[in-house]
């Protein structure tokens, strides 16, 4: 999971590579504490790249521009992620590098890449991000493969490179990163600094990451879909607040492939969600959250559940699914119930019983073909 | 060596008496996986539904001969359970566990790769010689023996493929979930020259994700092998959003890296039928394959 800037710096920082000074805000109001006396860099903490061609960082003179480049940012949509902070740094200047330090999965070892041109397109370049050194993933290895790319700058410049990527190798390795960029690393006379840091964790690491699993849990608002992970043990992402079909479905793959079909015939669905039907144990809660969830947006106009059932017992889901919706009584749409494995025809008839309103189909064809219709007001 | 896998070769299943060791040792028997042996931390001297427990691999490889072995423990204890597999000379590991994290399946990878072994997962379903075997927990009902070769990182969508080749009759001549974490094991590159070189399989079915860069990895080994049989596709994740990861660790894009148009673009230069729906991608394999004579 991609931190926000402002916490991939704080790790950079800890780890000993200097960052400008900055200042998060969070609320439109508060911009008196600006770092220095400006100009200023107001950017946009959205978890995504290429913020800066998105129209998330402004360069501001005055302390007014800043306030303003903050209203206007806080509470956009940037590149599909709603920007709830701006992180204002004072302008800085020097020449710029790019240097990363990341996991390389086909070689299992890491992958070094440091380009003294610098620039904003490297990131999106599937070209560049293949080149590089690859070397073991121990820190030893790694300082000697920046240093050994970094010999095309002259001797004090390739001291400061070879130390700071020293460093971000450490904190690479130390603390179970996939990734750590700064792109760009500025270079003065004496020392360089990130004016960017793009860093990804590895979420089935925090256990034994103290340090990453306290950034996450300080921010519930931004790193959402990484709370209701942690919390509550499945996937729920929402893709859109604004969705009209409710997935409650298990299996990232099955859940990821439904959205695409749905966005195909010109549905939009509100979520992505990989339930978990194995770990529920005969206990309705996990449902209970989806469907809460579900039904406190208003555009929602079915739920669409959609179950595999390879081990899972079908007729146990069926009653789970039953005292769920039983236990939603604010959900006011068309539930259709695709169910296909163990126990199905014994599912059937516990839905019929219980919950004669459920739709529920054997085909995913069907199943979809009726979601569509319900969504596009055709009744049938 | 997943080709030469029958009901016949033992196998051995580290963390039997856990939870999930216990009731999938039971689903793999019945399905017609030799269970040679358990793998315990605490052995249990009764065995698991007769299958003797031991202490550690080593031993539990000198008594059974077992060359084969399947993890079924937490994630944190995997890396130390294929270390254990490794040293007492087990030539292929199946880790199903999700949450593995990712430098521990970095080591992994290395310490298979020294040894020369076969590493599949982990986040897998396992893999499944239909008819004769299966290691891990593909659902019975998705599994036939047939023509095509499965390769797939998610579990589910590939339940789903191989469930409908299922009722059009048809079926599959090797399965392996290569599972939907970044850093792994065998990848679907890995798997062109098996798969093509495997008598009983007359096509592929890769199902992929976006994120990483497995599927191009896979278009430059077809470029390289040649077409040998048809490939049908499909990739999950196409309305993906950049930064957000959906359930699998590895279907994460960052710009164009691992995007959906890089991988079909790539897939389709290499002569891969690539489907933007399920229906569409059983459609033509049964289309294709439904009045070929099915070979077991």
């Amino acid at each position: 999971m991609l931190l926000i800037e402002a916490d991939g710096k704080k790790l950079l920082a800890a780890y000993g590579i200097p960052v400008p000074r900055g200042h998060l805000v969070t609320n439109t109001e508060s911009v008196e504490q600006l770092p220095g006396t400006g100009p200023w860099m107001v950017k946009a903490q959205v978890p995504v790249g290429g913020r800066g061609k998105a129209g998330g960082i402004l360069r501001c003179d005055t302390r007014e521009s800043v306030s303003f480049a903050t209203k206007a940012l806080i509470g956009r949509r940037l590149k599909g992620h709603e920007v709830r902070a701006c992180l204002v740094e004072e302008v800085s200047t020097g020449e710029e590098r790019y240097l990363s330090v990341m996991v390389d999965p086909p070689s299992y070892g890491i992958r070094v890449i440091y380009l003294a041109g610098g620039g904003v397109d490297v990131e999106t370049s599937a070209g560049e991000a293949r080149s590089g050194r690859i070397c073991s993933p121990d820190i030893h290895a790694i300082t000697a493969a920046i240093a050994e790319i970094a010999s095309v700058e002259p001797a004090r410049t390739r001291e400061v490179i070879t130390e700071l990527g020293r460093r971000l190798g450490q904190l690479v390795i130390e603390r179970e990163l996939v990734l750590a960029e700064i792109n760009p690393l500025f270079v003065g006379a004496q020392d360089g600094w990130a004016g960017d840091a793009k860093v990804v964790v590895d979420l089935n690491a925090l256990d034994r990451q103290p340090e990453i699993r306290a950034l996450i849990d300080a921010r519930p608002e931004i790193y959402l879909d990484a709370h209701r992970k942690i919390h509550e043990g499945f996937d729920y992402v929402e893709l859109n607040p604004h969705g009209e079909i409710g997935l409650l479905t298990t299996g990232a793959g099955l859940s990821m492939m439904l959205i695409d079909e749905l966005t195909t015939r010109g549905r939009r669905p509100l979520n992505f969600c990989d339930v978990r039907t194995s770990q529920l144990r005969g206990n309705p809660q996990r449902l209970l959250r989806v469907l809460g969830w579900m039904a406190e947006r208003p555009s929602l106009r079915v739920v669409f559940v959609n179950i595999f059932a390879g081990i899972t017992d079908l007729r146990e889901f069926a009653g789970l699914l039953a005292a769920a919706l039983d236990g939603t009584p604010d959900l006011h749409v068309p539930v259709v119930a695709r169910l296909v494995g163990n126990g199905a025809e014994g599912a059937r008839q516990i839905l019929a019983e219980r919950r004669p309103d459920v739709f529920v189909e054997e085909s995913m064809e069907t199943a979809l073909d009726r979601v569509t219709a319900t969504t596009a007001g055709i009744v049938q | 060596m997943i080709q030469t896998l029958t009901h016949e070769t033992p196998v051995l299943v580290q963390g039997i008496t856990g939870r999930m060791g216990r009731s999938h040792t039971r689903l793999m028997q019945a399905y017609g996986t030799r269970i040679v042996g358990g793998v315990s931390a605490q052995p249990d001297k009764a065995g698991v539904d007769g299958v003797h427990v031991f202490g550690d691999c080593r031993s539990a490889v000198a008594a059974t001969g077992a060359a084969v072995s399947i993890v079924m423990l937490p994630p944190f204890q995997v890396r130390q359970a294929v270390d254990d597999a490794l040293s007492a000379g087990i030539r292929l590991i199946v880790t199903i566990a999700e949450g593995v994290p990712l430098h521990d399946a970095m080591h992994i990878g290395r310490m298979a790769r020294a040894a020369n072994a076969l590493w599949v997962g982990p986040s897998t379903p396992g893999i499944a010689v239909p008819g004769e075997m299966k290691l891990g927990f593909l659902p019975d009902v998705a599994l036939r023996p047939g023509p095509f070769a499965i390769m797939s990182k998610s579990g589910t969508l590939s339940y789903e493929v191989g469930y409908r080749l299922v009722r059009a009759d048809l079926g599959q001549s090797l399965w392996v979930g290569v599972g939907g974490d970044p850093v792994k094991g065998l990848r679907f590159a890995d798997l062109v020259d098996p798969f093509f070189s495997h008598a009983q399989t007359e096509a592929l079915i890769l199902i992929g994700e976006v994120g990483g860069n497995e599927e191009e990895e896979f278009a430059d080994s077809i470029a390289r092998h040649g077409l040998k049989k048809p490939v049908y596709a499909i990739i999950a994740g196409k309305e993906a959003k950049e930064g957000i990861s959906m359930g699998h660790a590895g279907a994460l894009t960052y710009g164009d890296v691992g995007s959906f148009a890089s991988k079909v673009r790539r897939l389709q230069n290499a002569g891969v039928y690539v489907f933007e729906t399920i229906e569409g991608l059983v459609n033509a394999c049964v289309r294709d394959f439904a009045s070929a004579p099915t070979r077991t």
